[in-house]
């Protein structure tokens, strides 16, 4: 019945262009189906999927609401589940309802702050440039998808900012937010975000998330970014959470330790084509837990239209070893579009297993027109789990 | 010594001139921009500003912060399609790196190969905080619920005898809670299983917080 509901919206939301004043129409859409080990089932799997984007803009004669909607529906045909679907999104976007001070958007949207984020259905309002400052406002109904559709009732997200755009590209947002479950309040977080950039070669961002509910600091963030050089960015970062559950969770009486974690990072720019990237991080799970992250990672654009990206990381410490490095390509003829790429991953968890994993995959996208594209994806696995473990997809797309 | 009157002309004047500078300050809009390439970007964010990680090779860790920024900038480029793509498991766009996960659906390119296995490990960076930006708890607990043989799993806190489902507490299962509050959820949600021992009959309470 949902599915239906969601199938009569789009195509209404579609006719409302013939009502409207010259807007504009533009449709996105992709039927795929997909073939996949599933894990928990231990059998393949076989699925039809149909994405649909619709948007419609230029409602109005000055182009400033416009209407952005997605939505999917999936059969698995390999068994005997029902017909699954999501509404992504569905929302009238209106920009300067006020001449630029307000933005509204109405239906239902992702909303997106340090305090709380999800997509609702309901409303959000962007009050903005007084002056330097900002506000906005939002809630509405929580909507979660789970097992590829929607579930619950009674959830409800609320939330707003007040924040600061000025000089030197500082930004200082403070953010207020507040879940519900089944209509009692789950969570209730204040964060404080910012970022400012005094010199062209120094940026300084941060951000502290406190949830009341827990009277704990969920979330501290400090970082620095430095360019010394035109085509060279350092970073330095502190980052501390500390794990806090929904108000009504069992789970709030026990103690917890908190995580931290240090890291310094480097990309350097060779040439134009030629980039190169290091990163270390120091984590520390409390006592003497703790473990070492190194990434290497560089990108080559030897020829035009070839993109080659190499990457390796490796995890020395507590929870595991991991040693991986992974390999892909992109080559643009003509019409086409050709990817590739090698994953190896060597694992070692405490106490448990340990081996490698191997993923070979390649995908092709051919642009027939303007219009039209089809898609094909094969990936090959190796693990732990499978002596090999066959994936991919097909899809044709339709832009109009 | 400044006389007081002088002091707050001082003050009153600096303030009024912090106000006229940020009065004066207005956001760009990079509607425009829309069909630039990052390498384009680069050519007036060069620096430590705000371009600086777009499209870097730390972007999708990093981006969180631009992203939930209010009044920023990605949506005169972005779709929300573009975030709920790798958020919420969508495929409009057909994005060739991205593998399936056990449901079907795409997973972020953050989720190596052998992902079932290797993600207790990766789970841990920055505290598991990560997985529960995309993830309901309950998401864990929709796989872990439904595992043949929990007892293969071989969790370092909670060793199973032989190949059942009855399970030996090692010493490390205090530390490892305090560690890992968020990922016991994930097979005991109710955490039915810990109160059997820690009640109040055993005279084993929880080192409350």
């Amino acid at each position: 019945m949902r599915l239906i509901r969601l199938l009569v919206i789009l195509l209404a939301l579609a006719c409302v262009p013939l009502f409207s004043y010259a807007a504009e129409v533009k449709m996105t859409s992709s039927t795929q189906y997909l073939w996949y080990q599933d894990y928990v089932a231990d059998k393949g799997q076989d699925e039809i999927a149909q994405y649909l984007r619709l948007n419609v803009t230029k409602l109005d004669k000055e182009g400033k609401i416009n209407f952005y909607s997605y939505g999917r529906i999936t059969k698995q045909v390999s068994s005997s589940d029902d017909v699954q679907g999501r509404l992504y999104y569905g929302y009238v976007d209106y920009r300067d309802v006020f001449k630029d001070h307000l933005d509204l958007k109405a239906g239902r949207t992702f909303v997106n702050a340090a305090a709380v984020s999800g997509t609702m259905d309901g409303l959000y309002l962007d009050f903005k440039n007084f002056g330097p400052i900002g506000v906005t406002v939002f809630g509405g109904r929580e909507v979660i998808f789970q097992d590829k559709k929607e579930i619950g009732s009674g959830n409800a997200l609320a939330g707003g900012s007040i924040y600061l755009d000025t000089v030197k590209n500082t930004h200082v947002e403070v953010s207020y937010g507040k879940t519900y479950r089944d209509s009692e309040v789950a969570r209730e977080n204040v964060g404080l975000d910012f970022s400012t950039t005094p010199f062209d070669i120094t940026n300084f961002y941060g951000r502290v998330k406190y949830d009341t509910k827990a009277e704990k600091y969920n979330e501290l963030l400090f970082g620095a970014t430095l360019a010394p050089l035109k085509d060279l960015i350092l970073r330095g970062e502190y980052y501390q959470s500390y794990p806090t559950f929904d108000a009504a969770s069992i789970y709030n009486i026990f103690a917890v330790d908190k995580y931290q974690e240090k890291s310094i990072a480097a990309e350097y720019y060779l040439t134009k084509n030629y980039r190169v990237s290091v990163k270390y991080a120091k984590e520390d799970f409390n006592g003497d837990a703790t473990a070492d992250v190194y990434e290497v990672g560089f990108l080559a654009k030897p020829i035009k239209d070839f993109t080659l990206n190499v990457s390796f990381e490796k995890r020395n410490g507590y929870a595991g070893q991991l040693s991986g490095i992974r390999l892909f390509g992109q080559y643009r003829i003509d019409k086409a579009s050709i990817l590739a790429g090698i994953d190896y991953d060597d694992f070692r968890r405490e106490a448990s297993r340990e081996g490698s994993a191997k993923k070979y995959w390649a995908g092709i996208n051919y642009e027939f027109s303007k219009i039209m594209s089809a898609v094909v994806r094969v990936e090959q696995n190796y693990d732990y789990n499978y002596d090999h473990s066959y994936q991919g997809y097909t899809a044709i797309n339709i832009n109009y | 010594m400044i006389n007081k009157k002088a002091f707050k002309i001082m003050v009153m004047s600096t303030a009024l001139l912090l106000l006229v500078v940020c009065l004066s300050y207005a956001r760009t809009d990079h509607r425009e921009y829309k069909d630039a390439t990052p390498a384009e970007c680069r050519d007036c964010h060069g620096g430590a500003g705000i371009m600086s990680n777009h499209g870097g090779p730390f972007f999708v860790k990093e981006h969180r912060l631009l992203a939930q920024k209010a009044g920023s900038n990605c949506a005169d480029c972005h779709q929300q399609s573009f975030c709920l793509d790798c958020h919420k498991g969508g495929n409009i766009d057909s994005d060739l790196r991205k593998s399936l996960s056990r449901t079907g659906e795409p997973m972020p390119t953050t989720h190596r190969s052998g992902w079932i296995s290797i993600h207790p490990i990766k789970a841990k960076d920055d505290g598991s905080q990560s997985c529960y930006r995309c993830h309901e708890a309950r998401f864990c607990s929709d796989c872990h619920n439904k595992i043949r043989n929990k007892g293969s799993m071989n969790i370092k806190s909670h060793q199973a005898i032989g190949n059942t489902q009855r399970f030996v507490f090692t010493a490390d299962h205090a530390a490892e809670a305090r560690r890992n509050l968020q990922s016991c959820q994930g097979c005991h949600p109710d955490a039915v299983v810990c109160s059997q021992c820690h009640n109040m009959k055993s005279g084993k309470p929880f080192r409350s917080r």
